[in-house]
């Protein structure tokens, strides 16, 4: 497993007033263990309320478990990353990217079939976690980053704060 | 906290399963097999929320999946005290509307018999 947390203090300085930590996991599922108490000592330190911490634990699952499953398929050597940033002073927002291949969750295909899921949406292997992102997060959005700069998707999951 | 669960024979032969602990990822497949288990023989089935902190898609699979089972062999499965917000999980993924939701004990050993 392996992890880099970057403090404030550790940022380039361009990136001080919006970057507050970095997680990096292997496309691995164990080690999403190291996804709590990444996402709990941020939600600690923001003194965030107990209904958008149980928001922000479910969306980061629900998009990395879908990266390293659907995306890197069983390559368990890549790496996917994890940026919280603070862009304004109501919103903590988490970005995840990859280098999967190109998937885009939030198209008009895929969020239509999602308008009136069935219980049975969710019991299909990969399920329908993409469904429970849009109802608990605040803003969701998606970036292809193209091949010139590495290549993969950059998903950006947002949550108001008080 | 590792997932744990455990089970009990209730009056009416209703079996409840009580789940304590987050329903994440690693807390679905710490429970999976038991679930199966426990669905392959139950006909009443309580499966106690209560003390769940979390429920993630993985999670719904692990509580959905084994329910259903027992549903297809002609029994019955309740879901009992869920929290505020793992009750918004079963809401948002409409699992309320396939197994039903009681926060009352005495109500949801009634929807057993």
């Amino acid at each position: 497993m392996s992890s880099i947390s970057c403090p404030v203090a550790a940022m380039p300085a361009e990136d001080t007033a919006k970057h507050v930590s970095r997680l990096t996991l292997k496309s691995q599922l164990d080690d999403m263990a190291l996804l709590w108490p990444w996402a709990e000592a941020l939600i600690a330190q923001f003194n965030i309320p107990s209904d958008t911490a149980f928001a922000i634990h479910l969306c980061l699952e629900e998009a990395i478990s879908n990266v390293i499953r659907h995306g890197y398929i069983g390559q368990q050597d890549q790496l996917l990353t994890v940026n919280c940033a603070l862009p304004e002073a109501h919103l903590i927002e988490f970005t995840i990217e990859d280098q999967a291949p190109f998937f885009d969750p939030l198209e008009p295909d895929h969020i239509e079939e999602l308008v009136e899921p069935s219980p049975e949406d969710f019991l299909r292997p990969g399920g329908r976690g993409i469904l429970l992102m849009r109802k608990f997060a605040s803003t969701i959005k998606y970036e292809r980053i193209e091949a010139g700069k590495g290549g993969g998707n950059r998903l950006t999951i947002g949550f108001a704060l008080p | 906290m590792e997932m744990e669960l455990s089970t009990h024979e209730m009056d009416g032969g209703i079996t409840r399963v009580e789940l304590d602990g987050r329903m994440d990822i690693g807390g679905a497949a710490a429970v999976d097999m038991k679930m199966n288990l426990i669905a392959g023989s139950a006909k009443k089935l309580l499966i106690d929320l209560q003390k769940v902190t979390f429920l993630g898609s993985m999670g719904l699979r692990s509580i959905v999946i084994p329910a259903r089972a027992v549903v297809s062999r002609g029994g019955k499965v309740v879901l009992y005290a869920p929290t505020e917000m793992v009750e918004s999980v079963l809401k948002a993924s409409n699992i309320d509307t396939l197994l039903p939701v009681h926060h009352d004990l005495a109500a949801a050993v009634a929807a057993l018999q």
